[in-house]
């Protein structure tokens, strides 16, 4: 069983930003493994174990994310290839869409597990567009995975319940976060990532016919979101709190 | 003359108010600029829902017949999607961002060579494509965005435009579609519904969301309590779907759905951004958190600080004494 999954280095939503010019600006350079990708190599590590086989990743982003590659590696991924970008190219997912279906054009492999979205930007494009362009089945917003023989059974969240769909090999599936809680490499895990096949091919040589002049989505500016006005803090007997809150939902707010 | 395109949700039988909104934006854009807005109904019984959307006045509905669209499948659906853009040659696909949408976006958009953006808050038409709004970084920042191309295909969050209806003539033309099963490729094999007679969330006007300090049967009883006596949508955060004490379909935030009523009501939730990326365009929002300093009370209305088990009891007298007096 050969997966491979594809993965992000986004920046850490959780690190203070501030917009300058319509510009992002971190304060601190945070970044990492898009948690919903994490969830995705969790998973195939899970169902290697299981079964048997081999999960490689595979990442396309600047230099510095080889870091993330690193972090996939130490929680169990067998090897990884990185295909380098300068990072100052506005690729969308379209572009990478396809540098990652010239990747897999000549490669085996019974599934492509992607994460559902990027944490970043939430556009949960480029799993589906690989797989239209792979000419491949797939299914998005997986909760849960099981493999029997070749045949991947997916659990999917869907608008009102979960749908339980079988993915014949080779197939391409997007991953919620919500399956599993992805393992925190250990000492050993980081020590022998070290010692992982990483294999680096430039974003040129992959020759997927993407360039910055044809990315049709751009990205003009940030914005601040409209402040909400602060609001009031009740504090006191819950009774009290309670009942005068109530009555202002009605009179001041009529939510009720 | 250029169209622009709606796709029109329907679970069963009923059309998600969230595509009417689109429709309604979609109708005011024609307007003004002299194009065609049309909807599209892909599904198994669209003749049920067509008198309905003619309230709201697209100039065409077209229609796509089949019995395989009982379900959400994106094999099927993507072949309609695709004959149907074939046929019309839209300017603008645009769907409501629901879990079907986001399934089929980026594989309609490559197949057609179009170009795609997801999960939009506004929309507006360029002389070469499409550009607007949309929240990233987990909808702390918003990033203005641009598409082109000949044909652009965007989701829209629930909640950002106003549902208008408007007279007109609209026309019904149904587009010729076959599929065997042969062309699937993948299987459904069991739908695990959660019950359907349950308030849907992304179109409720009040929700009442459960966290980590409902701890038990007996704040659940007091969640349900509070959402029967507000005719109110109950929703989760993570921690809870987690657990598997709430339905995985009720998660509220990124990862789950976003909802924007008039009154959200979060309860043991502490406030995350993630979790706060699904409800921050809520119109009121209260919060009841034993701990002062959650982060949930920097941006609620109403900021209850105590114990949940001690709050909600005269809480829910109160409300129910404020509606009998009505
Ligand atoms: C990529 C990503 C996506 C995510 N997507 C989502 C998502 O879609 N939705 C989501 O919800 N989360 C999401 N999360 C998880 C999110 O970061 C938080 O972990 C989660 O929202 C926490 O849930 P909580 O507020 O219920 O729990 P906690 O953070 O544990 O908060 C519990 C709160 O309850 C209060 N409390 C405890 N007991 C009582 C009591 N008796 N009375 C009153 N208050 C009490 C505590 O003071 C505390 O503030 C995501 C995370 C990541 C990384
Ligand atoms: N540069 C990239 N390298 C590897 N995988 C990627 C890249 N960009 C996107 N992906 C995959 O596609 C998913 C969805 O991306 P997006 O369309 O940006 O939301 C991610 O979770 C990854 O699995």
């Amino acid at each position: 069983m050969k997966f491979y999954v594809c993965i992000k280095q986004v920046p850490d939503v959780n690190a203070p930003l501030q917009i300058k010019d319509g510009k992002l600006v971190q304060d601190a350079d945070r970044n990492i493994l898009n948690a919903y990708d994490a969830s995705a190599v969790e998973e195939a590590l899970v169902l290697t174990e299981a079964h048997g086989g081999e999960v490689e990743v595979v990442l396309a982003g600047p230099e510095k994310a080889k870091e993330t590659l690193r972090k996939a590696l130490a929680m169990g991924a067998h090897k990884g290839t990185h295909i380098v970008t300068s990072g100052d190219e506005p690729f969308d997912s379209f572009s990478f869409g396809k540098i990652l279906a010239k990747f897999f054009s000549d490669k085996e492999y019974n599934f492509i597990l992607c994460g559902k979205q990027s944490q970043d930007t939430d556009s949960g494009l480029t799993g589906s567009i690989l797989a239209e362009l792979l000419d491949k089945p797939y299914v998005t917003n997986a909760v849960g995975l099981k493999l029997e023989g070749e045949t991947l059974t997916v659990k999917r969240q869907g608008d009102a319940g979960q749908e339980m769909i079988e993915v014949p090999s080779p197939g391409v599936v997007t991953c919620s976060n919500d399956m599993n809680d992805p393992r925190i490499p250990s000492l050993k895990g980081i020590m022998q990532s070290k010692r992982k096949p990483v294999e680096t091919i430039s974003v040129a040589d992959i020759d997927a016919g993407v360039s910055a002049d044809d990315v049709k989505t751009r990205v003009l500016s940030f914005e601040e979101k409209p402040e909400r006005e602060p609001g009031k803090k009740y504090e006191g007997e819950p009774e009290e709190i309670a009942r005068e809150v109530a009555r202002l939902l009605d009179s001041a707010e009529s939510v009720i | 003359m250029s169209t622009l395109l709606t796709y029109i949700s329907v679970n069963d039988g009923k059309i998600k108010r969230s595509s009417l909104e689109v429709l309604s934006r979609c109708n005011q854009l024609a307007k003004e600029k002299g194009l065609t807005s049309a909807a599209l109904v892909v599904d198994q019984n669209p003749g049920a829902v067509t008198d309905t959307l003619k309230k709201y006045g697209p100039s065409v509905i077209y229609t796509i017949e089949n019995p395989i669209f009982k379900n959400h499948l994106n094999t099927p659906l993507l072949k309609a999607l695709s004959a149907a853009v074939e046929k019309i040659n839209p300017k603008l696909v645009a769907f409501a961002s629901t879990e079907g949408s986001k399934d089929i976006l980026g594989a309609l958009a490559a197949n057609r060579r179009a170009s795609a953006l997801a999960d939009m808050s506004e929309f507006e038409l360029t002389d070469n494509g499409v550009k607007g709004k949309r929240p990233v970084m987990a909808s702390k920042i918003i990033s203005a965005v641009e598409a082109e191309g000949e044909c652009v295909m965007i989701t829209v969050r629930s909640g950002s435009y106003d549902v208008v209806e408007q007279e007109g003539d609209t026309s019904v033309e149904p587009i010729d579609f076959s599929f065997s099963d042969d062309e699937l490729r993948l299987t459904l094999k069991e739908i695990i519904s959660s019950s359907s007679d349950r308030i849907d969330l992304s179109e409720a006007e009040v929700v009442i969301a459960a966290g980590r300090g409902v701890k038990d049967e007996e704040g659940r009883n007091l969640i349900s309590e509070l959402a029967s006596v507000l005719n109110a949508g109950v929703g989760a955060s993570r921690a809870l779907t987690e657990a598997g004490d709430y339905d995985p379909s009720l998660q509220i935030g990124q990862t789950g759905k976003v909802v924007s009523p008039q009154l959200y009501i979060g309860i043991g939730i502490s406030g995350a951004i993630q979790h706060v990326a699904g409800m921050a365009n809520s119109k009121v929002i209260v919060a009841i958190n034993k701990d002062p300093d959650a982060p949930i009370f920097d941006i609620a209305d109403y900021g209850l600080v105590g114990d949940l088990y001690k709050v909600l009891p005269p809480f829910i007298e109160e409300i129910k004494k404020v509606k009998s007096e009505k």
